[in-house]
Parts: structure tokens; sequence; C-alpha cells
């Protein structure tokens, strides 16, 4: 089959590869309708997380139909149009089964990578990395997914595929980080980044009943999709001296109630900080850019809750006395979307919710290179480049 | 192993550690810029993660038992008194050494590691009994067959065309609590085990605790086995638990072979 592979560094080419089979007896083979990117990519298309090798197939946020079954799947059938959370989740040990889904203990068979730095093992994604496990990825026609009956979500007739497809990463990111808020009425809750996963967060964050939402982000035609696709308050962090100022001047001098991080590791900035951290980074001294998540420690109220879905490696200068001195709450995670999915697509077929304005660009599989590039660089007003492998 | 911290700004390494494999590295090695050179911090960090690996690939352990089956050297017996740091402190992973002959001391390699997993006592104690689990679990370094009641029989497949093998026989046997095995006769490798289970508290299911022994022979290739062990032993328990849990709780255990890639054919681990 044909897929679109890592092949180094900022190099991505499409490439013919094996078809996946079925090796577990819990898995299915899917042949994907639409795959898109996603803001985590670019951490190892970059070159900021390591145990990438040349020739894997990569792409994690996906939705296909079943083509193939292994023998121990019971609920989906062959033929089911299925949405598939990033993450693969067993279902029954006990982290799945206390809803902490990427926690999963049984799905990463590389789990010993990720022991050095983060002292545990987390669940397996497709197509993100080996310290992740080492899947191949959704970036291509066929995509082998393990516990099925776990991991594939139906999509119900009415609900489009590109409406589907977000279900799987960004939406249940955004969702999962307005839960962390834990939004009380009249709350006024902060969103920097206005990406695919940001947009969705500050939407959530209205679902669950935020008053006011703001979206930081500095690319103009972001800040117009969260102001005219989610009705939140936006503010460009170039366009202004402080964000911090702005934002309690927005809030009575207290700052938001909650503040999300849906930047991460590859946050831009302005001024020395981002100077020093860039020369950093020219000099192999590199940690993560952390501007985003600095300002959100910052800005927020004191006794406040901060969210972070943006991805971290290291990071350091993190205002630890800020946090521990106005007693913030700290929430984080990768997704779990299996916790999540459910609801969001009840939401959906109700109306509620129509992330299908994400894909603003749509490829065919062999120009995937071409929607990374748009996708990476921002340009041409891209959000989410979404492909179609088949 | 010299190549598991890296200087910043160093590249990879260019040739394979020794035993481990081309094909699993999951570091690139393709003669072009791989990820990890962009943050060496983080490189060294993992490299530890990625030899383990290597190091887990059959035959290398192979290539110790060839070592060892060269000398044609006895079993000598492994005492678990002889271990006060282990008895003391619950140690995870230690070397002792010990005198062996005038002048040859070896290392008696323990190892422990314990998971939790979710089932009781009784019923993980069982399945552990059931004659398929050992060969599934311990797949990743050797075949285990049961001949008979109390009996197992290990093959470490070897590299130089010769298998190691031994007998092993379980010497203690207390339901719903342990199980403990001993190699009997003459190997090249003698080694015992046991493996434990005790409740968790709440609902976390059962604390599992696996220990290996292995006491190699003493003697200069006594030395050299145990530096050849090193890294395999190491990750040994750890990866028959996680396989052990991942068995019992979801059916299977996570692999990604065949995966696949642009690379050795089409599939990849
Ligand atoms: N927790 C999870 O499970 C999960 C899932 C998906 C993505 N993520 C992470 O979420 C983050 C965002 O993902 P995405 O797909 O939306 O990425 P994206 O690249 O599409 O969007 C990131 C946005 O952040 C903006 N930004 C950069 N610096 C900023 C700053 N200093 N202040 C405010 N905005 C800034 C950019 O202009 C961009 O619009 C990434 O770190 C990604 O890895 C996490
Ligand atoms: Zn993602
Ligand atoms: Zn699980």
């Amino acid at each position: 089959m044909r897929a679109l592979c890592w092949n180094g560094i900022n190099d991505l080419g499409v490439e013919t590869v094996g078809d996946p089979r079925i090796v577990n007896p819990h898995d299915v083979i899917l042949q994907v309708r639409m795959s898109t990117t996603c803001g985590s990519d670019l951490h190892f298309i970059d070159g900021d997380i390591p145990t990438m090798r040349k020739g894997d197939v990569i792409g994690h946020e996906f939705m296909g139909t079943v083509v193939e079954k292994g023998p121990a799947v019971k609920k989906v059938q062959v033929g089911d149009r299925v949405v598939v959370p990033s993450f693969i989740c067993c279902g029954s040990c006990w982290y799945c089964q206390h809803d902490l889904w990427s926690l999963c203990d049984n799905t990463n068979p590389q789990g010993e990578l990720q022991e050095p730095l983060f002292g545990a093992q987390t669940a397996g994604i497709y197509g993100y990395t080996h310290a992740f496990g080492g899947y191949a990825g959704a970036h291509a026609q066929f995509v082998r997914v393990p516990h099925a009956d776990n991991d594939c979500f139906r999509v119900p007739e009415g609900v489009t595929d590109e409406q589907a497809l977000f279900l799987s990463d960004a939406v249940p990111t955004g969702y999962m980080g307005a839960e962390f808020c834990d939004i009380q009425p009249g709350q006024t809750v902060a969103v920097w980044g206005c990406g695919g996963v940001g947009l969705m967060a500050q939407k959530a964050a209205f679902l669950l009943g935020a008053e006011r939402v703001i979206g930081i982000d500095r690319l103009p035609e972001r800040l117009k999709l969260a102001r005219e696709k989610v009705g939140a308050e936006t503010l460009s962090y170039e366009e202004v001296d402080s964000v911090q100022d702005v934002l309690k001047e927005l809030t009575g001098g207290r700052g938001p109630d909650a503040c999300i991080d849906a930047v991460g590791m590859e946050a831009h900035g302005t001024g020395v900080g981002y100077a020093y951290e860039r020369a950093k980074q020219a000099l192999h001294l590199q940690t993560d850019r952390g501007q985003a998540l600095r300002q959100a420690i910052l800005a927020c109220r004191k006794g406040g809750i901060l969210s972070v879905l943006g991805v971290y490696g290291f990071m350091d200068a993190f205002p630890m006395g800020a946090l521990m001195n106005k007693g913030l709450t700290v929430r984080a995670a990768q997704q779990h979307g299996q916790k999540y999915l459910p609801r969001l697509l009840e939401h959906v077929v109700k109306g509620e919710l129509d992330p299908s304005f994400l894909a603003t660009h749509r490829f065919s599989l062999e120009d995937a290179p071409k929607g990374y590039e748009l996708f990476k660089k921002k340009q041409d007003g891209c959000v989410r480049a979404v492909f179609l492998p088949n | 192993m010299r190549d598991t911290i890296q200087q910043p700004g160093a590249r990879s390494p260019a040739v394979p550690p020794r035993g481990g494999s081309q094909r699993r590295s999951p570091f690139g090695r393709d003669g072009q810029r791989t990820s990890e050179e962009r943050l060496p911090q983080l490189v060294s960090a993992l490299a530890g993660g990625a030899l383990l690996t290597l190091g887990l690939q059959r035959g290398r352990l192979g290539g110790v038992a060839m070592a060892l089956a060269g000398g044609g050297l006895l079993f000598r017996g492994t005492r678990t008194e002889q271990e006060p740091y282990v008895r003391r402190h619950g140690v995870v992973v230690r070397k002792f050494r010990r005198q062996r002959g005038r002048d040859a001391t070896v290392e008696l390699t323990v190892l422990q590691r314990s998971i939790t997993i979710q089932g009781t006592p009784e019923a993980l104690h069982r399945r552990w009994l059931d004659a398929e689990t050992l060969s599934q679990v311990m797949g990743h370094f050797a075949d285990v067959t049961s001949p008979g009641e109390g009996l197992q029989h290990w093959r470490v497949p070897g590299v130089l065309g010769k298998d190691l093998e031994w007998d092993a026989q379980v010497v203690e046997e207390r339901p719903g609590e342990l199980l403990r095995w001993q190699s009997v006769g003459d190997t090249a490798l003698p080694n015992e085990g046991w493996v434990r289970f005790r409740p968790a508290p709440r609902d976390w299911g059962t604390e599992v605790t696996l220990r290996f022994v292995f006491d190699p022979p003493g003697g200069i290739l006594g030395e050299k086995a145990v530096q050849l062990l090193g890294a395999v032993p190491a990750a040994l328990a750890r990866m028959a638990l996680k396989r052990f849990k991942s068995l019992v709780e979801s059916g299977e255990i996570p692999t990604t072979r065949p995966n696949p890639a642009a690379r050795e054919g089409g599939y990849a681990s």
C-alpha cells in the first residue's frame, strides 16, 4: 500500500510499504477514509522528540471502514464506518477502567523507552515515535487497529466523515482540557493557541458552561475562526505589550479562572526570552520553548486552574514560584479519547458541535507532504490538512 | 554498552552495540541526521532504554550461553540466604560478588521486579501455571515447555548454531502465593526463580513479584559471561511481567510485528 513516511528531520515522503495484517486476536484492519495532520506531528518532524526511525508510517488522527477483523473481535463488524481515538487502549487495565485511557498499561510494546524520561510507561499511539509504541500510522491506505471493540466508535448515519475525523484527536483533547477546568457558571476561560486543539478547547469550554472564552494566538485567520465559529473573544499576542495585563483588564483585575495551554513545546514568542530560547536551540542546548505555558501561569487568577494540553519534554525557567504561591491547580494529560467519544458523537448528532470547519485543506495521499508543508508553516490559512488515502 | 551516554551533539552510534540486532534499533542509522541529534539530553536519557530493548534480542543470551557452555562448567548451587541486601531492602536488581576458588570471583545476578495486575492472587497463580502462559510470557528470550507436572524445559536459541537448554523443577508451591523453581542437573547457566502473588490495596488487584537468580560459574569465563549477561537480565524480569500482565488483562501481548514501514522490504517493528 501507499503511506506517508518519516524519512528524516523535515523530510516526509509517500512510499510503498507492506499492507498491515491482523497480528493479535482483537485487531481489525481499517481502510482509511480520512486522516489529518496534528500539531503533535510537528514535534518529531522538526526533530524535537526522538525515537523516530527512517521509514516509519506517520499519522494518528483518522477514521475509516473496517475491512477485516481478528477472531476475538465481537462488537465491531466488517463494513462499519468508525472513528478511532489516537491512543491505543486495552479497556481492561486499571487505568482504562478508571477512564484514564492514554495511561493504558497494555498497549506500548516499547514502553521501556519512556522509563528514563517519564519514570513510567504510557499507552501506544499510531504513527508517533517508537517511545510511544512504534505502531504504523494512519496516513496510509490501511491501518491496523488493536483492541478494536474498545477503540473503534461507530459513526452514526448523518454524521459526515469530516465531522467524525476530528473526534479522533483534536476534539477530545480540547474537550478534556475544558473539563479539567471544572467550569462554574459565570467563569472565564483563556485558551493559548487557536489551532485545532485550542479551537476545540474553546468550543468545549462553552459547551461545559463557561460564560466567557478568550482565545489567544497571532494568526489572524485562526483568531477569526475563534470568533466566528466558536464565539470566543480573541487576543493577538503580537498586538499587545502584555497578554497578562490585557487578560487582567478583561477580568476586573483578577485574571481568568482557568487557563488552557493548547500550544506546547513549539511555542512561538516575542522579546528577549524567545531570542534566548532560539539561541539555546541553535546550540543544541535546547529545552522546550514555553512562552505560552509561562504566560498562562502568570495570568491565571489566584486559586485558578491550569490545564495543560500542549506537549512538552523538558522545560527550564518554569515559574514554579507563581504556581505555588498563587495556589494553582495543574491538570494535564494526553487525551483520554475513549472517555469522551460517545458524548462527543451525541453533541454532533444533536447539532451542538461541528468540528468540520477545521478541515481547511484536502489532499490526496500522494500530496500529503505538501499538506504538511502548509500545515507546518501555517500557510494559506491552513488549520488542518485532511488526506483522502483511497 | 559504551555508547549509552552520548556527548551533546554526538551522532547516534553508527554501529549497533554488540549482540544487538541491526533490525530493531529505534535510532536511525542510515547515515543521515536523526531527531536524536537535535536533543542530546533526551538521547542519553533514552538510549539507556533503547539499549535495553536491543539487548533483549533473542540470541543475545544465546551468546552468553555459548560462552558458558564452551567452558563445560557446572552448577554449584544458589542460596537465597546469601542475598542479605535483597532480604533487607527487597532490592530490585543487584549483583553479588562471591569467591569462587582461590583467585576467582564472580557475580551472582539477582533481578527482581514487581507489577500490579487486575485479578485475584489465586486466579493469577492459576494463569501462571497454565501450560501456554510461560512460553508466551518468556517468548522474548526463551522457549519454555512443560514436559510434565512441575517440570519446565527452557531453551534459549543460540547464535552459534547451538541452543542453551536446561530443565527446571518446581521446588515450592503455595497456591495463590508463591511458586519457586530451580534448574536441575548439569547446565551451563544455573539459575532459579520464583513468582509471588500478594493482594494489592483497594481495586488494584494483585502485586506480582518475579525474581530470577543467575549463578554463573567461576573463573575468567564466568566474569565474561556476567558482563555479557549485563543488559539482558535487568530487563528480563520486567519484560516477562509486563507480558504476563498484558496477556492476563487484555488477552494479548502488544506487538508491532509485522508493522508496515518503508524499510526492510516493507515491514519493520
Ligand atoms: N494532550 C493531547 O492529547 C494532545 C493532542 C493533540 C495535540 N496536542 C498538543 O496540543 C498542541 C496544539 O496542537 P494543534 O494541533 O492545535 O497545533 P497547531 O500547530 O495547529 O496550533 C498551535 C497554535 O499555537 C499558536 N501559538 C504559538 N505560540 C503561541 C503563543 N506563545 N501564544 C499563543 N498561541 C501560540 C500557533 O500560532 C498555532 O496557531 C501541540 O503541542 C500538540 O502537540 C496534545
Ligand atoms: Zn494529535
Ligand atoms: Zn488499558
